[in-house]
């Protein structure tokens, strides 16, 4: 690898490392997690997927404050054992833990299996030739676009909704909203903004898309 | 996992259905054991109550 390469990826990784605190392996919780919990609290219901819960810090709010029967998926492996360490804690807290599953996006899970399901996707645009490829990559980079995993969410989510099933998807305006709303309109579903913040480099929304 | 997972879960290959064999419980909780793909044959383990089911291709760790 070229110094000059190598140069930019460290720059890269640092700024995004300053940015979202300095975890290697798991995605902490962060505002756009707050705001995730914030609607998911107001408005989950019945069974509720989360799908790329990290720290499985959001799926725990959920199965604790609403009376939503929670499971939480991620990809990465570290993700899973914190999430579970954390439903392990609530379980024997309150009796209110809820279950933790590793799967790619909606591939294990049967048609019409939720009523909820909620995502604080990878979005960060990423230049393709400054990849570092780890576990923090792929919890935090949508990308080129920035929407490399909210795509594939938008296109499938349906299949896994129960009638009258809702999804709840944070997006950042550093992704682009109105691509998002397009894809899903697109795919038919009706789409609202049930909560929305701002801060100095971003504007974050929650979308609640309904067929 | 809990058993009632079973209700939501498939095969990530083809969709159809997984049979449950159980190593170890605590209560109802399924701390060891794996999930067969019925048509694949595909086993996908449990391990410390975490049900692995990514598609074998994307298993690599």
């Amino acid at each position: 690898m070229s110094d000059e390469k190598n140069r930019k990826e460290t720059t890269t990784r640092d700024s995004l490392a300053e940015r979202r605190g300095v975890e290697t392996h798991v995605y902490q919780p962060a505002e756009d997690s707050g705001l995730l919990a914030k609607a998911a609290v107001e408005h989950a219901h019945g069974r509720t997927l989360e799908v790329g819960t990290g720290s499985g810090w959001v799926a725990a709010k959920v199965a604790a404050e609403t009376d939503a029967d929670v499971v939480a998926s991620d990809l990465n492996p570290h993700a899973c054992e914190q999430a579970k360490a954390r439903a392990d804690e609530l379980q024997a807290e309150r009796k209110d833990g809820f279950d933790v599953v590793r799967a790619d996006l909606f591939s294990p899970f049967v048609d019409g299996a939720f009523d909820t399901v909620l995502f604080n996707p990878p979005y960060l645009p990423t230049d393709p030739d400054n990849e570092w490829s780890d576990w923090m990559e792929v919890a935090l980079s949508g990308g080129e676009s920035g929407r490399e995993l909210i795509d594939p969410f938008v296109d499938d989510v349906g299949r896994v909704l129960a009638d009258g099933g809702q999804a709840l998807l944070l997006v950042s305006s550093l992704s682009g909203y109105d691509e998002v709303v397009e894809r899903a309109e697109d795919q038919g579903f009706d789409v609202d903004v049930v909560a929305e913040e701002s801060y100095p480099f971003e504007t974050l929304s929650i979308l609640r898309l309904r067929l | 996992m809990k058993e009632s997972l079973m209700d939501i879960l498939c095969d990530p290959l083809d969709k159809s259905d997984l049979e449950l064999e159980v190593d170890e419980r605590d209560d109802d909780e399924i701390l060891e054991g794996r999930l067969i793909g019925t048509e694949t044959g595909e086993v996908y383990p449990i391990e410390d109550g975490i049900p692995n089911l990514l598609p074998p291709d994307m298993r690599d760790d």
